[in-house]
């Protein structure tokens, strides 16, 4: 077992969840995504981020317009639509069942790991 | 894997050469005018073909692609805004790492763990890309440019099943079908150059950026590192002659040598073409497209500065300024690296080099020829407008006429007389307004133009009643009547470039119409009747009928001249209506007629059209009039019809025997034709094989035919009796005594005497 490996896999399951959620906060640029997941201590490729953002669009959870930009060709800003806002209720559901599940089961052994922590994760 | 290992090592030597230049390039990145070191460009190239392979498989591979592309493209701006003349390879390795490698990407899709490929993370980076593309376990198929003679397709192949090149050269060159196979091949294979050095071969795309249907010309055009336009014009071009073909204009007609077209099937090509060259997408696609973007890096810079320049001043003109630049830097930039490839040629490039030669000259004969056609329209229209008040009534049709003149006729005009203009300048602002406005002036030009011919065509809808009326003739029982007018014979312009036509001659208010036909008809007693038959068109019947009351035309007896006005007088008042006259000649059988050219015009002049067709045509069938006499020539009625004074009848459908003109005889007798002039008498034996037995010969026609043995025999001794003078002449002039004038009459008469 390669600890790079799972580590990226168990990043890899929320990286949908996070982004979607930084949407649903207001229209967003793929940079400012980028720069808000920094912020909150979540470091992401940009180059992952396209290629999640387009298959996102593709399943028809976001959309996106061409934003004129006063430097050089317009932007994409994406929003959630309907069917992205009921998907991402589905995965914040889920998600708290799941955190609730892994805390109650870690906190037994690790006493110090608390709940803030646990939104952010490295 | 020998073939991989020289790759590799062209890489490396590419990379040196570039290495010790520093050059800087100009490209157009995601619609950005981006200067880089070619090294740099080297390192973002083998990163967007990096990203290429590894979204190979995505369903929205372009559009990733696009929007990275596009993030970089925005970093590379901002380097640029901060101060930064070029990019460089460290901004090129400092944006990868932000947008991350593929392998660093973290997506589920991708099937390998990130972890694994890390191993081989011990080569360089340039191998790295390298050894990945060749990894690429499916082979492709690639032109080898490397090992070319011609295109490098022959070495292709061979390296794809792995023989000797030599093999499949004498393959291709000993089956007949080889050179389009090649040619075909040379087209449509990639060449390894592009895929795996990144080279300056160029792949043909169609251009999404500029396209008008497709993209197809302008990525033509790309290919060949010309402007769109050409290919475009070249596609246009059996459009282009079909609109020119002002035949039902009467007008002119399109140089001929113009019609060369290619082919009716350009649409087909078109679709053709459409559907096999792949539309350029992504960045990597698009600079494949346009090939490498020059070096020559001094004077870029310079240029580029200029642009930065330009651009800030000209932010408040908005797009358009800005793209009148960037097109101007791209045509320096690809006029430069035209200039740069040619010193190395191959024979490829020669051929690419001729085929641009031939299409600037087929652009630029079309391009002459829209611009005489269009000159010669424009004085065509101004020469025959002020003719216009003799055919189109005042108020609204008066208008319709300077709108068609104006809009319809001079805005293509000045249309594309500043097209060009532009195009020789290279201005190529995408100046929407003016198309605009152009557009919708030439639309009422348009309207103009349909409106008047509709309006006038109403003019002419109907048709005067038809009233034949006797000319009162001073003395009818003349011998000879022969049919005059009182204008000179004047050189008409009708086979001339363009028709001034329409009029006899024209005065201040007056022109004059020579629509005058004349009918030749056996009267029925011994002296000669003329009547006169006037034909006019306009809107109504009773309009009709006013206009042939005005309509003026004197014929006048004088002995044995019937004199004619020199033409039906049109005035601005009266309008051209098609006005026309017919005048029947009664001749009775035993008198001579003759008509003289300047009576009228062999074609009546007339405005028609498929509107009013049926209604300008009369149909004049006068049951008895004789045919096939020509103007300027005396003839005889008889009791059959009319005859010439040589006593052959002046329809040409029965057989002449005989012909009198420019001082020759020609007499036909079946296959026989014999001519006598000043030369002598020839006799041609074979001259007329056709219509030897159409018809028995009639009694007339035998009796015809001994009267012609007697003349003939009659000619051959006088020929034989001048013949015999001659000799005698000669004889005389050889002995040179001064005779008495009766010495010379003698010898002339005697032979005649002794004939018989």
């Amino acid at each position: 077992m390669n600890i790079d490996n799972t580590a990226s896999q168990m990043r890899k399951g929320v990286l949908e969840f996070c982004i979607l959620s930084v949407i649903k906060q207001g229209e967003a640029y793929p940079s400012d995504i980028i720069d808000k997941m920094k912020a909150a201590n979540l470091n992401i490729l940009e180059g992952t981020l396209y290629p999640l953002l387009t298959r996102l669009k593709n399943a028809e959870l976001l959309t996106y317009r061409w934003v004129e930009s006063n430097s050089g060709p317009p932007r994409k800003y994406f929003s959630l639509t309907v069917k992205g806002a009921d998907f991402y209720k589905e995965l914040e559901a889920t998600w708290f069942e799941l955190a609730n599940a892994v805390k109650a089961l870690t906190e037994a052994e690790q006493q110090h790991f608390n709940n803030n922590n646990f939104n952010n994760p490295q | 894997m020998t073939n991989i290992d020289n790759l590799m090592g062209n890489t490396q030597l590419t990379k040196q050469k570039i290495k010790a230049m520093k050059q800087v390039i100009n490209i157009n990145f995601q619609g950005r005018v981006v200067p880089i070191e070619v090294t740099a460009f080297e390192l973002l190239k083998n990163y967007t073909e990096s990203l290429n392979k590894h979204f190979a498989a995505e369903v929205g591979k372009e559009e990733i692609i696009n929007d990275i592309e596009s993030r970089i493209g925005e970093l590379f701006q901002e380097r640029l805004k901060n101060g930064a003349t070029c990019i460089t390879d460290d901004d090129v390795n400092a944006v990868i790492k932000s947008m991350g490698r593929p392998e660093e990407f973290e997506d589920d899709d991708n099937s390998q763990p990130a972890g694994q490929q890390t191993t081989s993370e011990t080569h360089t980076q340039q191998n790295f890309y390298n050894n990945n593309a060749n990894a690429n376990t499916h082979k492709r198929l690639y032109r080898d440019e490397s090992n070319k003679v011609l295109g490098g397709v022959c070495s292709g192949i061979a390296n794809y099943f792995n023989i000797d090149a030599l093999i499949v050269r004498i393959l291709f060159v000993v089956s007949g079908v080889g050179f389009l196979a090649y040619v075909l091949l040379w087209a449509f294979v990639p060449g390894n150059s592009a895929a795996v050095i990144g080279g300056p071969r160029k792949k043909l795309y169609r251009d999404g950026d500029d396209k008008i249907v497709a993209g197809v010309c302008s990525g033509i055009g790309n290919y060949f590192g010309m402007s769109a336009w050409i290919p475009r014009i070249l596609f246009l071009l059996p459009f282009l002659s079909f609109v020119f073909r002002w035949g039902h204009w009467g007008m002119m007609d399109f140089p001929n040598f113009l019609r060369v077209g290619f082919s009716p099937g350009a649409l087909i090509i078109y679709i053709i073409l459409w559907l096999v060259i792949p539309e350029a997408f992504t960045t990597t696609e698009k600079l494949e497209m346009k090939g490498e973007r020059v070096d020559m890096n001094t004077i870029k810079n310079s240029v580029m500065e200029e642009i930065k320049g330009v651009q800030q001043r000209a932010q408040k003109f908005g797009k358009e300024a800005t793209t009148v630049v960037g097109d101007t830097s791209k045509v320096i930039a690809s006029e430069a690296g035209n200039v740069a490839r040619r010193s190395s040629r191959s024979l490829g490039d020669i051929i690419v080099f001729l085929l641009k030669i031939f299409a600037y000259f087929i652009v630029g004969v079309v391009g002459f020829a829209l611009v005489v056609a269009m000159f010669t329209l424009a004085v065509f229209s101004i020469t025959v407008f002020p003719l216009k008040d003799f055919l189109v009534a005042d108020g609204w049709q008066n208008v319709y006429a300077w709108g068609t003149l104006l809009f319809f006729i001079g805005i293509p005009v000045i249309g594309i007389i500043t097209w060009i203009i532009r195009k020789l300048v290279k201005a190529k602002a995408h100046s929407r307004m003016i198309r605009l406005s152009f557009g919708s002036l030439w639309v009422i030009g348009w309207v103009c133009f349909i409106m008047l011919l509709s309006s006038v065509s109403r003019d002419f809808k109907a048709t005067n009643t038809i009233n034949e009326q006797e000319i009162s003739l001073s003395n009818p029982k003349v011998n000879k009547l022969e049919l005059t007018s009182v204008s000179s014979l004047k050189k008409y312009y009708r086979y001339n470039w363009f028709r001034l036509e329409p009029f006899e001659g024209m005065e201040e208010d007056t022109a004059y119409l020579k629509n005058v036909e004349v009918v030749i008809v056996k009267s029925s007693n011994d002296s000669f009747r003329v009547t006169m038959v006037k034909m006019v068109n306009g809107r109504t019947r009773h309009a009709a009928d006013t206009l042939a009351r005005l309509m003026e035309y004197n014929v006048e007896q004088k002995d044995s001249l019937l004199l004619l006005d020199k033409g039906i007088p049109i005035t601005r008042t009266d309008k051209f209506r098609n006005q026309r006259i017919v005048l029947t000649v009664y001749v009775p059988v035993g008198k001579q007629i003759r008509v003289n050219r300047n009576v009228g015009w062999g074609q009546n002049i007339h405005f028609n059209g498929p509107w009013n067709s049926n209604d300008w045509n009369f149909n004049i069938e006068v049951d008895d009039a004789e045919h096939g006499w020509d103007e300027d020539e005396d003839y005889i009625m008889k009791a059959d019809g009319l005859y010439t004074l040589d006593g052959y009848p002046a329809d040409g459908n029965k057989e002449r025997k005989q012909r009198i003109n420019n001082g020759k005889i020609q007499v036909r007798d079946g296959n026989t034709k014999v001519t006598m002039d000043r030369n002598g008498i020839t006799v041609d034996e074979n001259a007329y094989r056709y219509d030897n037995n159409s018809s028995a010969p009639t009694r007339v026609d035998s009796l015809k035919q001994k009267q012609e043995q007697e003349k003939q025999r009659l000619k051959d001794s006088l020929q034989k009796a001048s013949d015999k003078i001659n000799k005698q002449l000669d004889k005389l002039n050889e002995n040179n005594d001064p005779l008495p004038l009766a010495a010379y009459n003698l010898p002339v008469f005697n032979p005649i005497l002794n004939m018989n």
